[in-house]
């Protein structure tokens, strides 16, 4: 897994704005497929722009208010990996793409921990000390609502959540780092469900729960996250990154 | 890592029970435990032909989604939809009450092109 890597640098602004969710998730899932047909591991940073809330590949469909969040104008977008809802808009996504490693390396759990390491030397160098979640077990409909082995913590508060999908040999993974807040969270855009805590009671429980870049007092650029992670994952990986392209303008 | 000598392996990770025309299928402890602990099992169809080494079905564990390859060419006639509500079984019990659909087979030589267990820990190893 070590070695020359593709870097996409989604993060310029090109003719006709960023691709849509729908877009975002076409783009990683050609990585998967291009990496799965022989092609050199990838990493890519991207934002999402207008908002959008991801699924996980198996959430019922019906966990979503559709006029909650057509009415915020958020895309509503299933994504390939699993895991629970998320918003998008106030984040940064990264995604990689890479062979599937043989034996114990490939591990789900292995792989999350070897991207960890490269997305804790980015974060550190924003000046952020963040470690591997514990696992809380399996989540309810909200992704950032609960920790697990592969998400991200500064103190026990939830900064970095991942998931994955692996196919014909190759393994997708893809996560957000929360720069900033929107003035709305996935509880205004996601259905409870019986015996979900009150609304604002869940609400309350996700604010303390997880962290922000700015509200831990670091840089929330996204270009300068993206560099930062990007030198995280040379650095802590020991990844060279060969070739380094801008999203093909159509 | 549990190998049943009686079974037979693909290097897609699924193992393989035959009997007679019959295939029934789940993925190996190798897999599970890589995985780790199973969420949901997105089953075949009942009455969809499937493709020896093509996907088939899926299974998501703690926010990783896998796909799952039939080891042989058929038509499914059974699928586990215990797994429903039990998909843990894939993980407690991937030879037994794991398993997660049976083939009948188009053509029951392509067992032979699979894995023995030796075979298969070598490969895994």
């Amino acid at each position: 897994m070590t070695g020359a890597w593709i870097l996409v640098d989604d993060l310029a602004a090109a003719p006709g704005g960023p691709p849509d969710a729908a877009g975002q998730m076409d783009a990683d899932l050609a990585m998967l497929d291009a990496v799965a047909a022989g092609g050199p591991p990838v990493l890519r940073l991207y934002r999402w722009d207008p908002p959008a809330l991801s699924l996980g590949r198996f959430q019922p469909e019906d966990d979503v208010d559709h006029a909650a969040c057509a009415a915020r104008g958020v895309e509503v977008v299933r994504r390939p990996t699993g895991g629970r809802a998320l918003l998008h808009g106030a984040d940064l996504t990264y995604s990689a793409a890479f062979p599937q490693p043989p034996g114990d390396a490939g591990r789900v759990d292995a792989l999350y921990e070897w991207l960890a390491g490269g997305l804790i030397a980015g974060l550190a160098r924003l000046g952020v000390h963040a470690a591997v979640a514990r696992n809380d077990g399996p989540a309810g409909p909200v992704c950032f609502a609960g920790q697990q082995g592969a998400d991200l913590r500064v103190g026990e508060r939830k900064l970095c959540g991942s998931a994955q999908v692996r196919r014909d040999g190759a393994v997708l993974q893809h996560g957000s780092v929360l720069l900033r807040r929107l003035p709305f969270d996935e509880l205004d855009l996601v259905h409870a469900r019986p015996g979900d805590r009150p609304v604002e009671e869940a609400r309350a429980h996700l604010r303390a729960t997880t962290v922000t870049l700015e509200e831990l007092g670091a840089p929330t650029d996204p270009g300068v996250v993206a560099e930062a992670l990007v030198e995280g994952f040379a650095s802590g990986l020991d990844l060279q990154f060969t070739s380094r392209v801008a999203r093909p303008t159509a | 890592m549990n190998l049943p000598e009686e079974l037979r392996y693909s290097a897609e990770h699924e193992w393989v029970a035959v009997d007679g025309v019959r295939a029934r299928i789940g993925i190996t402890d190798f897999a599970q435990d890589q995985l780790g602990d199973v969420v949901y099992v997105e089953l075949p169809s009942v009455g969809a032909n499937v493709l020896a080494h093509a996907s088939c079905a899926e299974v998501e564990s703690t926010k990783s989604v896998s796909e799952i390859y039939s080891p042989v060419s058929g038509t499914v006639v059974e699928v586990n939809d215990a797994l429903g509500d039990t998909p843990e079984q894939v993980n407690g019990d991937p030879y037994g009450a794991g398993w997660i659909f049976v083939v009948e087979m188009a053509d029951p030589s392509e067992v032979d092109a699979l894995l023995d267990a030796a075979a298969y820990r070598a490969l895994v190893s």
